[in-house]
C-alpha cells in the first residue's frame, strides 16, 4: 500500500504539471475564411469551362473591393460581407460586366478557442443581370468553411 | 420420515465434509464518502480564467463496486485578441467505480480502478467583442447570453488511499467524450462547465480529491478458496504432502 501512496502523491504532482501544460494557449492554424465558391459552366452543355478573363469586385456604399482578377479560371471564391445581409458583386466575365446581388443570413461560428469566431452564412436569394451571365443558381446554401461549391454560373 | 431424511443428509455431510474445500473470508467495511476537489482551487490560483469547485459523494455497493455522484460549479472567462468569452454553470455526474484491489489487501481503505460517469451540464455562455478582419474591412459583433444543457460521458481511472482513519485522498485522470454541447454546431462553447473545451470531442485532465469516509456496514467477502487437507491426504502425506486443488479434485473424482 506504500506503493499506492507513492503513486498517489506522484500522480498529484504529475497532474499539476499536465494541467499547467494544457493551459498554455496555442496559435491559430485553422482556416477562418468562409468563402462563397462559384463554378463557371458552359450554357447549354453544363460542362465546366474557363473564362478568358475574370474580374470580381465587391461593392460597398463608398468603394469597391477587388477580389478576383485573373486571365483564365473555371471557378472563383469570394467572401460575403460579414457586416451586412446583402452583398453586391460586379462580375466582369470576358470583358462583359454583370451585377449579382446575394442575400443571406449571417451567424457566428466558433472555429476554435485559439482562432475565435468567424461568420458563416445561409444563402436566401440572388439576383443578377444577364449581359453575359445566362443563369446564376444556388447549389448549396451554406457558405462555411467546408469548401463546397455554392453557386453555378452559366454563361 | 422427516427425521430420517435429516439424519441421512447429515450423515452425507459428515462423509463429504472432509473433502469439501473450505473458503477463506475477510470482513470488508463498506463506506459512504463525501469529498471535494482540490485541483480546481489550486488551478484557480495559477490561472484566473477558470474557477472550478467540485464535490463528490460515493457509496460502496460491495467490495469492488461503488456508485458516485458529483456536482461542480465552473466559471470561465477568456479574453484574447479577437474575442472575449464567458461561461458559467453547474454540472452533475453519476456513475459506478470499479475497484481492482483485492478485498483482503484493500480492506475498503484503498482504491485502484476506474469509473464511468454520465455528465450533465447546465450553463450560460456569451461572447463579446468578436472582432473580424477580412477583405470587406473590420467589424465587431457579439453573441448574447444564452442558456444551454450539455451532455458528456467520462472515463476515470485513478487511485485512492486512506490518509488516516476517515480521511481519504486520491486522484483520477479523466477522459471525457462530448455527447452534445446543446448549443449547436456553430456556437459550441469555448469552455463547457464540467466538460472543458467543447470545440474538441474529447477532453482530458485530472482531479485530486480529499474525502471523508464513514463505514456503514461490514460484509463478509469470500476470497479465493483454499483447499483443506483431508484425512486420507494426511495419511498419504509422506508421499504427497502438498494438497493442490487438482489433487483434491482428483480425490473427489
Amino acid at each position: 500500500m506504500k506503493t499506492l501512496w507513492s503513486v498517489s502523491l506522484t500522480g498529484a504532482a504529475l497532474m499539476l504539471i499536465l494541467e499547467l501544460i494544457s493551459c498554455s494557449r496555442q496559435a491559430c492554424y485553422d482556416n477562418t475564411n468562409a468563402l462563397m465558391n462559384t463554378s463557371l459552366l458552359a450554357s447549354g452543355t453544363g460542362h465546366d469551362t474557363s473564362s478568358v478573363s475574370l474580374i470580381v469586385k465587391g461593392i460597398t456604399p463608398t468603394d469597391t473591393v477587388d477580389f478576383v482578377d485573373t486571365k483564365s479560371d473555371s471557378h472563383f471564391s469570394v467572401p460575403l460581407d460579414p457586416g451586412n445581409d446583402v452583398t453586391t458583386f460586379y462580375i466582369v466575365l470576358n470583358g462583359v460586366t454583370d451585377t449579382a446581388v446575394i442575400t443571406y443570413e449571417r451567424s457566428p461560428h466558433l472555429v476554435s478557442a485559439e482562432c475565435g469566431y468567424t461568420f458563416v452564412s445561409e444563402l436566401t436569394g440572388l439576383n443578377t443581370t444577364h449581359n453575359i451571365i445566362d443563369t446564376l443558381m444556388i447549389i448549396d446554401n451554406s457558405v462555411n468553411l467546408n469548401g463546397k461549391r455554392n453557386l453555378h454560373l452559366f454563361f | 420420515m422427516a427425521k430420517g431424511t435429516c439424519i441421512c443428509f447429515f450423515s452425507l455431510f459428515l462423509l463429504l465434509g472432509s473433502r469439501v474445500m473450505s473458503q477463506d473470508t475477510v470482513m470488508v467495511p463498506l463506506h459512504v464518502r463525501a469529498g471535494f476537489d482540490l485541483s480546481g482551487p489550486v488551478m484557480h490560483l495559477i490561472s484566473k480564467n477558470l474557477a472550478s469547485y467540485g464535490v463528490l459523494a460515493s457509496v460502496d455497493i460491495n467490495q469492488n463496486l461503488s456508485v458516485n455522484a458529483g456536482a461542480r460549479y465552473t466559471s470561465f472567462s477568456s479574453a484574447v485578441y479577437n474575442y472575449s468569452f464567458q461561461s458559467h454553470g453547474t454540472s452533475f455526474v453519476i456513475g459506478p467505480d470499479y475497484n481492482y484491489i483485492k478485498p483482503k489487501v484493500g480492506q475498503g481503505r484503498y482504491f485502484a480502478g476506474f469509473g464511468f460517469r454520465y455528465g450533465l451540464s447546465f450553463y450560460n455562455q456569451e461572447a463579446t467583442g468578436i472582432k473580424y478582419t477580412n477583405s470587406w474591412g473590420e467589424g465587431v459583433s457579439s453573441i448574447p447570453l444564452s442558456h444551454h444543457i450539455g451532455h458528456f460521458l467520462e472515463f476515470t481511472p485513478g487511485v485512492r488511499a486512506e490518509l488516516f482513519r476517515g480521511v481519504t485522498i486520491g486522484w483520477n485522470l479523466y477522459l471525457r467524450v462530448l455527447v452534445s454541447s446543446g448549443a449547436g454546431h456553430d456556437l459550441k462553447p469555448v469552455w463547457m462547465p464540467g466538460y472543458g473545451d467543447a470545440t474538441s470531442g474529447i477532453a482530458t485532465g485530472a482531479e485530486y480529491y480529499v474525502s471523508f469516509s464513514i463505514p456503514y456496514k461490514k460484509i463478509r467477502v469470500i476470497i479465493k478458496p483454499k483447499p483443506v487437507s483431508t484425512d486420507e491426504d494426511n495419511e498419504e502425506g509422506v508421499e504427497n504432502p502438498s494438497t493442490t486443488p487438482s489433487s483434491v479434485m482428483g480425490g473427489r473424482l
